[in-house]
């Protein structure tokens, strides 16, 4: 299944199969790891060395409490915001 | 990286509610978010807090994004956007050029440019070197397909051609080696799954 969760991350799966895997992949805690680290060993190829402290993490949790949601009128792109 | 569009499917289901669509791309793409913001921005917490915001006007933003281009240039635009933003709140800015950003010799490493934590640089230093280590290790042919996709950037479809085998066989050495480094990289990275994601 961890084949999967590398299919995922490379956005290799069929449309229809892309669900079923993120709901594998976030129901298992080693699938879930497994898709993070298979993410960091591609950055640390490109040369992105990191430490592996949380930053994912702080960014759901930062999102969460300034209770982002998605806004039909809001526009990323339109400068100071 | 390779093909264009494949994120597609996650941006459709984040558009659609499902947040972990979305989570899915943070922990895919902050790394590469964070080294080019680290152009623009100097010091690990300011990068971060950058980042941050960067993700945050992505996902309010996620009904508009079109498809027109592929998700990682959107949300580097954004990112720049952010990046900008913060610049000109800071008193001592000057942006050199049209929002040029400043050329930096220390540019990036997301929570390792701070020289005074060096258990963070040492952390990071670590990884690397276990991912180094395992990937000579690697059997050839699986080492040289994962190098084909990370770090020089082909497509599956185009590794496959490069190196005459089924695509099928592509994804599957990709994973393979994947997971070999991974597996070593463990017990350099701990049990903190929590953590990650």
């Amino acid at each position: 299944m961890a084949l999967k969760a590398s299919l995922l991350l490379d956005g290799q799966l069929a449309p229809g199969e892309t669900k079923a895997a993120l709901d594998e992949t976030t129901a298992d805690p080693v699938l879930r790891d497994r898709y993070t680290v298979y993410g960091l060993v591609g950055d640390v190829l490109r040369g992105n060395s990191t430490p592996d402290d949380g930053y994912t993490m702080r960014i759901l949790e930062r999102m969460r409490r300034e209770g982002a949601r998605i806004e039909p009128d809001y526009d990323p792109l339109a400068g100071d915001q | 990286m390779g093909e264009a569009n494949q994120d597609t499917e996650l941006v459709r289901l984040a558009q659609a509610g499902d947040e972990r669509a979305f989570e899915a791309l943070v922990v895919k793409y902050q790394r590469r978010i964070a080294r080019h913001v680290a152009r623009y921005v100097r010091g690990a917490g300011d990068v971060e807090d950058v980042v941050q915001e960067a993700f945050i006007r992505a996902y309010r933003g996620l009904a508009s994004f079109r498809g027109d281009s592929a998700f990682y240039s959107w949300l580097y635009r954004i990112a720049t956007n952010a990046a900008l933003s913060f610049l000109k709140r800071q008193p001592d800015t000057v942006l050199l050029g049209d929002d040029a950003p400043e050329e930096r010799a220390d540019a990036f490493e997301p929570g390792v440019s701070d020289a005074e934590d060096p258990e963070r640089i040492l952390m990071a230093s670590q990884i690397a070197d276990a991912v180094q280590r395992a990937l000579a290790r690697l059997q050839p042919e699986l080492a040289e397909a994962l190098t084909l996709y990370e770090v020089e950037g082909k497509p599956y479809a185009e590794i496959a051609g490069m190196l005459g085998i089924p695509i099928g066989t592509v994804r599957t050495r990709i994973f393979r080696a994947r997971d070999f480094i991974a597996k070593r990289l463990d017990p350099v990275l701990g049990p903190q799954r929590d953590r990650r994601w």
